[in-house]
């Protein structure tokens, strides 16, 4: 017995924060909750009010095209963690510089950016109007159209350097044979890239697929520091609307239900992936 | 056994954070000797003649704001001296009535209270003719 | 010094590297830009107020980081982050560590935990935020350091990284330690733990990352101006003073140097870290 006291502490703390607030959430999701007492049971409440609630669909709007992050992102590493892996010299240096911005704090990240966009002083204004291409400032994070793009650059710059990890140890298992056969049969590189490469990284590329979902269903630091959610609600996501509606709005309740709902589609998106990729994209070997 | 320890003490985890101690440590001493809030410097006029008898005030610099900390009046060699600076950044300014103003200078301090002589005097700029 | 030959083998399409040098050139440059450009603001103030912005730094001079120290509690934000993040780290050091070893045994129901740990991952943090704010007052640990790192004391990924270590130190040694009579307890510490020094940096550096950038956790929980961790007095600063000073941006460079050098100095582990985690699920 002694092995579950060693299984004790942790489980303690997944239960605690994990499992328990899952149950929890949707205990409250039809709840009428309040913090001094006197809760009842309200039934589908919440869901109806989500339902006709514009900044919610708004909100569910932006998350979905938020998730077009791990796809761009991917893309792009994919074609970096290809030019690292050759042989170069140096590589080391470029791939240091590439994953330099994920471990760093998203708060100063989105500091960072948001500058960059300014209407008035930012660097991409000042570099547009000097490439000749727009002749008045953009306003990147005042604009309905634009300040959900603008995020979503500064989001993939953060997050390559994650994606590129990913394919490149990916990259390095294919074994170097496989090539040397194929280009003594002739195959051109392009042909190696798309017969060879590819299906060797089929596992990482969903991987990071997945991972890239969660990441960016759950991202609101960028988007709470560099908007707020936007000029009324342009960029609110998912994320950030719960925590308005539970910590600004003191809805707990139905910050529970929205979150129900952010958890389904979580689910959904990675069950879909999982599929995609044909089995398990990230199997633990259970020996 | 002592091979391994020498490796271990010579790790960089080991060198950097102890490095950086060493300059933390270092820095606060030097610091600790040399923040006795003084600052000194000269008042002249247009043409470098040092002027007694001016008022200099003292204002501390918050981000937005200013506020007045003190006064005092130079000798009669044109020299200041404030003994209670306890900012890292200050205004002063300069005044004698009939001779005129002078600009309000910022002095940014890389601690508080660090002694600070000005090497540059404040010019009083007469009011224009 | 010559370059080496890096490959023997069949005689492949041999391309010019040049333009591959390029490319990633190019692609550095555009990585390191947002750093090269707050860093330039910090040392100058250039370009808050003033348009066009300057490409050099005309004038450095460090006093915005004299500013950052003293107008604001830096000096306290420092001491939260480092303490939540201390009290991360050897908590998931032991918890994760003693987890992984009643892993490698068999007993009955290591499958369901396995499984049970492997669905947890798919609960995110930011999914649990409205009861674990109501979990945390409960236990009267708002406002705390406790309360702040409880819930980052043990991660899964972790566990299995500790896992596949510890199932490759052989058996016989583990069999002749039980056999001289050592308790489990001392096993793991004294068998598997030094053997297992990487999966130990690992877990440190991941440990200190995640605690030292978590934003969300510490907004909802903390109270106080005094218990606020870094990124929260950071995104209080700008909330505050806007873009109206390059203290802002010094304080952005203050924030980041620790995470980068750390992130230099242990750049293997961190790699290590997430790429066998995220291939271990």
């Amino acid at each position: 017995m002694l092995v579950w006291a060693f299984l004790l502490p942790s489980l303690a703390v997944f239960f605690l924060y994990r499992v328990l607030p899952l149950l929890w959430n949707v205990a409250l999701s039809f709840q009428q909750f309040s913090l001094f007492g006197g809760t009842r049971w309200s039934g589908f409440d919440h869901y109806v009010e989500m339902w006709q609630d514009d900044v919610f669909w708004t909100s569910l709007w932006n998350t979905l095209i938020f998730l077009a992050s791990a796809p761009i992102g991917i893309l792009l590493a994919l074609a970096v963690s290809l030019m690292v892996n050759a042989d170069i010299r140096g590589r080391n240096i470029y791939r240091t510089i590439v994953f330099l911005s994920y471990p760093l704090m998203t708060v100063a990240v989105g500091i960072i950016w948001r500058w960059m966009y300014d209407e008035k002083v930012g660097l991409f204004n000042f570099l547009l109007r000097k490439l000749g291409l727009i002749d008045t400032p953009l306003a990147f994070l005042q604009s309905f159209e634009l300040v959900l793009p603008s995020v979503l650059l500064a989001n993939i710059w953060q997050i390559i350097g994650f994606y590129m990890i990913v394919l490149l140890a990916g990259l390095q298992n294919i074994p170097q044979n496989l090539y040397e056969a194929a280009s003594i049969d002739g195959a051109s590189r392009w042909q190696q890239f798309v017969r060879i490469t590819l299906p060797m990284l089929r596992p990482a590329l969903f991987l990071a697929f997945v991972i890239g979902i969660m990441t960016s269903i759950t991202s609101f630091d960028l988007v709470y520091v560099m908007t707020q959610g936007g000029p009324s609600h342009s960029s609110e996501l998912l994320v950030t609307y719960i925590y308005k509606a539970a910590f600004e709005l003191s809805k707990l309740d139905y910050a529970a239900a929205l979150t129900v709902v952010q958890f389904l589609l979580l689910v959904t998106l990675t069950w879909i992936g999982n599929r995609l990729s044909g089995g398990n994209a990230g199997a633990v070997e259970r020996n | 056994m002592a091979g391994r320890t020498r490796r271990i003490l010579l790790s960089r985890f080991v060198v950097v954070p102890t490095a950086c101690m060493v300059v933390v440590i270092i820095w606060n001493a030097y610091v600790a000797a040399h923040a006795d809030g003084v600052v000194t410097g000269r008042v002249v006029d247009g043409s470098g003649h040092a002027i007694a008898d001016a008022t200099v005030r003292m204002m501390e610099q918050n981000f937005t704001t200013n506020s007045q900390r003190g006064a005092a009046r130079t000798d009669a060699n044109g020299a200041f001296r404030f003994d209670d600076n306890r900012s890292h950044s200050i205004q002063l300014r300069a005044e004698k009535e009939g001779v005129g103003r002078s600009d309000q200078r910022a002095v940014r301090l890389y601690f508080r209270s660090q002694h600070i002589d000005l090497r540059q005097p404040l010019v009083l700029k007469g009011p224009p003719q | 010094m010559r370059r080496p030959q890096r490959y023997h083998r069949a005689p492949m399409h041999r391309y010019p590297r040049w333009p591959l040098h390029v490319m990633l050139v190019a692609i550095s440059f555009a990585m390191l830009l947002p750093f090269y450009w707050v860093l330039k603001t910090s040392l100058t103030g250039e370009n808050i107020f003033v348009y066009p912005p300057s490409i050099l730094p005309h004038h450095p001079q460090p006093f915005y980081y004299v500013d950052v120290w003293y107008f604001i509690p830096f000096a306290r934000f420092l001491l939260n982050s480092v303490v939540v993040s201390v009290l991360a780290i050897v908590a998931n050091v032991v918890f994760n560590a003693m987890a992984a070893y009643s892993l490698t045994k068999n007993f009955a129901g290591r499958g369901w935990t396995i499984t049970l740990l492997l669905s947890c991952m798919m609960i995110p943090f930011q999914t649990t935020i409205v009861p674990a704010y109501l979990i945390t007052g409960k236990l009267g640990l708002l406002n705390s350091y406790l309360g702040l790192a409880l819930p980052t004391f043990s991660t899964i990924v972790c566990i299995f990284v500790y896992k596949a270590s510890f199932d490759a130190v052989p058996n016989s040694l583990v069999d002749a330690a039980r056999i001289d009579g050592l308790s489990e307890f001392r096993i793991l510490l004294q068998i598997m733990l030094p053997l297992s020094t990487s999966a130990i940096a690992t877990n440190v550096i991941l440990a200190f990352i995640w605690s030292w950038n978590n934003f969300l956790w510490p907004l909802i929980v903390v109270r106080d101006q005094a218990m606020q961790t870094l990124p929260l007095g950071l995104s209080r600063f700008l909330s505050d003073h806007e873009n109206t000073t390059g203290a802002l941006y010094a304080f952005c460079i203050m924030v980041l140097a620790p995470g980068i050098a750390l992130f230099l100095m242990a750049q293997k582990e961190f790699i290590r870290g997430l790429t066998s985690g995220a291939t271990k699920g």
